[in-house]
């Protein structure tokens, strides 16, 4: 056990957390933007979607204790790893300048990180943790849709997501090891890819059903 | 003085095993009683530390710089030689060491060169088990190649960078044992004297480069690696800290300095472009495999490469030496560049500079394989000159690259001044008047893997050592010695930098005691080099304190030091009134400009003793027989 | 051809480890932009010593771009701003007429300020110890051709060993981590049969060596490879990371 608690407690064990259940996200992401896909089928198909879910009983608790978990780890050990870091350079440069490595979304990925943690709890509580009745999850959805401010907010949030994914997608591979010259290159498509799919299937959805409903 | 080298009798090839077997061993169990001071990281100074701390002596290891991995070695470029004989090509111990004696022109040790040749080929065992990525074959085997010098490939290499390689495996090993606690490091101290109690060495004095503090160190023996003196020139290939300091403080304590003028000029560095300029970039010898020398035929003139024809050019060494062409030795390369510049065909801006042309082998082997040869060469010259060598011709002309001369030293490599070992470029041993390319990395990892583990070991267990403790009184007054000094360079404040009295220095050397000398030259070089040191201690200025991180402070120090031993190298080449290798004395030539050696008079090495400040060094003599490898006028043709 | 440009310098000047330090504009003239950066300083500091001023402190030693010695941060960047360049080997032609130069040491935890632009880099040291090596004492050694070793499998070997162990990766991290450094040599010794008995005692424990020595951790900004003067590439990164899982999880090493 002590071997692997100092394993995990090395810079590159803290690393490997970061991504492993980073990936989890990424699954969880996945997952839910299927989800988000019946709302276009109407209030019945998208009613019936989260009725699906909460009929799942004991499996839907332990997927959500595996989220939390995961959370809970992503949460400490990145903000752990971003204190660590922020000490390892007491003072800075006076110049702050790039060769050119660092992406905005590199940069931000602490930022990114606490705001879509404390956008994660805004929005369960605003759709997640709400009484089944009067108003079906579909009503909260399209009434919520119906405010300006809050298509503007969610919309946003996505993009910022979408630039947290941008990085955590290839800096995942590489840092359990997947790096190929051969593959690498994919594998950077394939977090562009990725963040767009975000911005772009999430993002656009307050917005249309905004328009729709 | 009679200089005995303790060569071991029987036949050539068995004399090293034979004096393995004579020299006294250590018990395993008294080693760690015993400790010993290595001064220098480089190749030599790494692998002895990190071998006798194998063999459990306790090692301390000092360097000047904050690293050890950062001694001088790092920068060789080319290779290292071996015997192995890999490419099939006739190679043998016998001709390794045959080819160095010829190419040291016969001033070196038959003996000493043997065994040279003997454990190269043990060397890149070794290296190679420490995980050095030398260069390979298809197959997975060692590749080869030639380097200048030599007509066969013996050459091992790690791209451009084979003494990186080599000294990081060095440094690996002495990283290793310092972890162990067998090593303890000395970064950023400089050794400023060697503290000889009762007749033998038994310590040193280091200043701490970050505080300035002068520290004493005992030990049961010093082994000196403190690497060449090629920076006396100022302008050198050498890296900015390399200095003569340790050696010539050991001479000045009893060692002999053997053949201070055997200099070497590489013929293919980067050419001076002013007054400002700080050092000397070398391009591998390696790029003479490919690249083709020539300049101009007709004296001025100053078109530009690509719009001389053909028919204009003149390959110079290739029309002189038909057999070796592009890759006779360096001194005889150097000599010839220098040759055509005199004659007024130099190019470039100054008119001191040869063509070094690839266009040939880019066509013959297409641009990808030169790029995986040399790329990397190619990308530095490009980087310094702003010039694309794949485009224009390199400009190339010789400079100061590497000292044959050092510290005298037996068949153990310990000095005249008894427990006082030197190794690598520091000493005199094996190269002769002129050292043969890949081979000085080679001497270096001998001296310190192979040699010194035993000879030290007969040494320490051979001669009756009493306890020695820094409070002795040899101590207190060498470090006072040594603080006395530099307070002294302190208070001149007078009105010129170090740099700039050592470049006037580096001037006259190069002048008169470079390429080639001539007697009345030297005359008066050595009354400008007495002028000089007199101005030096007169108007100096050194700023700082003696407290601190002083580097103006140390360099003054090293450059103290160059003004006397520049003096004592002056000295040699006036009294070696013959010409050999890179002591080239314009009155002793052949028809066609060759080095006449004078084996009658001077088939010998010539050792110098200190004898006090105001006196002239004595010059001894240590006799050189050649019985195997006859005695014969070099010719490259 | 060479030209003299003018330069405002801004440098960092610290007289020693406890002094807080400060930054000093210089103004310099007549450059010859054939000078490298260092030739540069050595002329402000001849100056400075005529004067009677105090020279600005700085390490060098090869000035061929192999030894690692030199480094400052010139204009937010290590070595400045050419790829593949040390700063000794940067030469003045690449800066204009009137530009300002921005002097910095290297700046880490692991790393603190000596003197000026002087930084104490041991921790590198620390490092190799900690396992950086394969341990096989003299005499030894096997033939040297009896383990082949693919020639693709021995130029990326070399590709990693050609770090100079100058500290600009960790300068230019914006972590100040040392992966860069340390994978160079995991990756150089894991990716050779040599290196390979002791592979995963070597990641494990220099992994620990380099949290120990309090360097900032990885956040894959790729900083360290744009900025390395030898170009090695964050390849070795992740192989690193695959070693020390592989490691940590499969061998019998803790
Ligand atoms: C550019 C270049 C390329 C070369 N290429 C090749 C090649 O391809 N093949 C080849 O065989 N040879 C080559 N050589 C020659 C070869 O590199 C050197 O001769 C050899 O590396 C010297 O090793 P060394 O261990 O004797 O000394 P060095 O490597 O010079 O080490 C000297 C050590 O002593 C320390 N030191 C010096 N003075 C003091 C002091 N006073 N106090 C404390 N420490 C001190 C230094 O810090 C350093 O650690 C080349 C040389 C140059 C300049
Ligand atoms: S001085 Fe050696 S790398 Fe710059």
């Amino acid at each position: 056990m002590g071997w692997l608690v100092s394993l995990l407690g090395s810079s590159v064990g803290k690393k490997w957390m970061m991504a492993v259940t980073g990936f989890a996200f990424l699954g969880f992401l996945a997952a839910h933007f299927a989800g988000n896909l019946t709302v276009f089928g109407g209030r019945e198909s998208f009613n019936g979607y989260a009725q699906k879910l909460q009929s799942l009983g004991p499996i839907l608790h332990l997927f959500r204790a595996g989220l939390i978990a995961c959370a809970l780890v992503h949460i400490t050990t990145g903000l752990l790893l971003f204190l660590q870091n922020r000490r390892a350079r007491p003072v800075g440069y006076q110049v702050a300048a790039s060769a050119g490595g660092r992406t905005l979304s590199s940069r931000t990925m602490p930022y990114t990180g606490l705001l879509i943690l404390a956008f994660v709890v805004f929005h369960l509580f605003h759709f997640t943790f709400v009484p089944p009745a009067p108003l079906t999850i579909f009503d909260r959805v399209a009434a919520a849709f119906r405010r300006p401010e809050l298509v503007a907010l969610y919309t946003a949030m996505m993009v910022v997501v979408a630039l947290h994914v941008r990085h955590g997608f290839w800096s995942a591979f590489q840092t359990i090891g997947a790096h190929h010259p051969k593959y690498m290159p994919w594998i950077f498509a394939l977090s562009l890819a990725a963040a767009f799919a975000t911005a772009i299937g999430f993002g656009s959805l307050p917005i249309l059903v905004a328009a729709l409903v | 003085m009679r200089l005995d080298a303790k060569i071991p009798g029987g036949p050539l090839p068995q004399k090293w095993d034979r004096h393995r077997f004579e020299l006294k061993l250590v018990n395993p169990a008294n080693k760690r009683k015993f400790e010993i001071l290595v001064v220098g990281t480089g190749l030599a100074g790494a692998s002895a530390s990190a071998s006798l701390a194998e063999l459990g002596y306790q090692v301390k290891t000092f360097c000047i710089h904050d690293s050890p991995r950062r001694a001088h070695s790092i920068a060789a470029q080319g290779g290292i030689n071996a015997a192995k004989n890999y490419p099939n090509d006739g190679d043998s111990i016998w001709r390794l060491f045959y080819d160095t004696v010829k190419g040291g022109d016969f001033r070196a040790r038959e003996a000493n060169v043997y065994r040279l040749a003997q454990i190269s080929n043990a060397i890149i065992d070794h290296c190679v088990a420490q995980g050095v990525p030398f260069a390979r074959e298809y197959g997975g085997l060692l590749a080869n190649r030639s380097f200048g010098g030599a007509q066969l490939s013996r050459t091992f290499y790690a791209r451009g960078q084979t003494g990186q390689q080599l000294l990081l495996g060095a440094y690996g090993a002495l990283m290793r044992q310092a972890a162990a606690g067998r090593v303890r490091l000395f970064p950023r101290r400089e050794i400023l004297d060697i503290v000889v109690v009762r007749g033998k060495a038994r310590g040193v004095v280091a200043r701490n480069l970050l505080n300035g503090e002068i520290e004493c160190h005992e030990g049961h023996a010093v082994v000196l690696c403190t690497g060449g003196y090629g920076n006396a020139y100022y302008l050198s290939t050498n890296a900015k800290a390399s200095n003569v300091t340790a050696a010539f403080r050991a001479y000045k304590r009893g060692a002999l300095f053997a053949n201070p003028c055997f200099t070497q000029i590489h013929p293919t560095c980067i050419p001076v472009h002013g007054t400002y300029q700080s050092k000397l970039t070398l391009m591998s010898e390696s790029l003479r495999n490919d690249g083709r020398v020539w300049v101009p035929k007709t004296p001025g003139d100053k078109r530009p490469p690509h719009q001389i024809p053909e028919a204009e050019r003149d390959y110079f060494l290739e029309r002189k030496y038909p057999s070796f062409g592009n890759l006779v030795p360096r001194d005889v390369a150097s000599r010839n560049v220098k040759e055509q510049c005199d004659q007024g065909k130099g190019v470039g801006e100054t008119g001191l500079a040869v063509y070094l042309d690839f266009a040939d082998a880019i066509r013959r082997d297409g641009r990808a394989v030169i790029e995986r040869k040399y790329g990397n060469l190619f990308q530095m010259y490009e980087k310094i000159t702003g010039d694309d060598p794949y485009e224009t011709p390199m400009k190339i002309y010789p400079a100061v690259h590497y000292t044959m001369g050092g510290l005298w030293v037996d068949y153990n490599l310990m000095s005249t001044l008894e427990g006082l070992f030197v190794l690598g470029e520091a000493n005199f041993s094996d190269h002769g008047a002129n050292r043969l390319g890949a081979s000085a990395l080679m001497q270096g990892l001998a001296d310190g893997y192979f040699i010194i583990p035993y000879t030290l070991g007969g040494y320490l267990a051979g001669t009756p050592l009493e306890p020695v403790s820094a409070s002795d009184p040899a101590f207190a007054e060498t470090a006072r010695q040594a603080a006395e000094r530099l307070r002294r360079l302190l208070a001149v404040n007078g009105r010129r930098t170090p740099d700039d009295l050592h470049r006037e220095l580096g001037m006259v050397l190069w002048n008169f005691c470079g390429m080639s000398r001539n007697n009345e030259g030297l005359r008066k070089a050595r009354g400008r080099v007495q002028e000089l040191r007199e101005e030096f201690w007169r108007n100096v200025r050194v700023p700082g304190s003696e407290q601190d991180l002083n580097q103006s402070l140390e360099k003054a120090g090293r450059v103290a030091d160059f003004m006397e031993f520049a003096e004592l190298m002056i000295l040699d080449a006036l009294e070696r009134q013959e010409s050999c290798g890179g002591h080239f004395n314009e009155a002793y030539q052949t028809e066609d400009n060759e080095a006449r050696r004078d084996d009658e008079r001077f088939c010998h090495v010539a050792a110098w003793e200190f004898r006090g400040e105001d006196r002239d060094p004595v010059r001894h003599v240590e006799p050189l027989s050649f019985e195997h490898v006859p005695l014969t006028q070099r010719s490259y043709k | 051809m060479s030209q003299t440009i003018r330069l405002t310098l801004k440098i960092w000047r610290q007289k020693g480890p406890a002094d807080p330090g400060r930054f000093e504009t210089v103004a310099v003239d007549g450059v010859s932009t054939d000078m490298s950066f260092l030739e540069m300083l050595d002329v402000v500091n001849e100056k400075r010593i005529l004067e009677g001023g105090e020279p600005i402190a700085f390490d060098h030693d090869c000035r061929e771009g192999i030894c690692g010695s030199c480094g400052a941060v010139v204009n937010g960047r290590p070595h400045g701003h050419l790829r593949g360049t040390t700063l000794c080997q940067l030469h003045m032609r690449h800066f204009r007429d009137g530009d300002t130069i921005v002097i910095e040491p290297f700046r880490a935890r692991a790393f603190p300020v000596i003197k000026d632009l002087v930084v104490d880099r041991s921790a590198l040291d620390r490092l190799i110890q900690a396992g950086g090596y394969v341990s096989v004492n003299t005499g030894s050694a096997p033939e040297a051709n009896t383990l082949p070793v693919p020639p693709d499998r021995a130029e990326r070997a070399m590709d990693a060993a050609a770090c100079i162990g100058c500290g600009a990766c960790v300068a230019a991290c914006p972590n100040a981590s040392a992966m860069l450094f340390t994978s160079a040599k995991v990756s150089h010794l894991a990716l050779l049969p040599q290196g390979r008995p002791e592979a995963a005692r070597r990641v494990l424990a220099m992994v620990r060596a380099m949290d120990a020595c309090g360097f900032g951790n990885c956040s894959n900004h790729r900083e360290c490879e744009m900025t390395c003067p030898k170009e090695i590439s964050i390849v070795h990164i992740a192989r690193l990371n695959r070693e020390a899982l592989k490691a940590g999880f499969l061998s019998p090493e803790a």
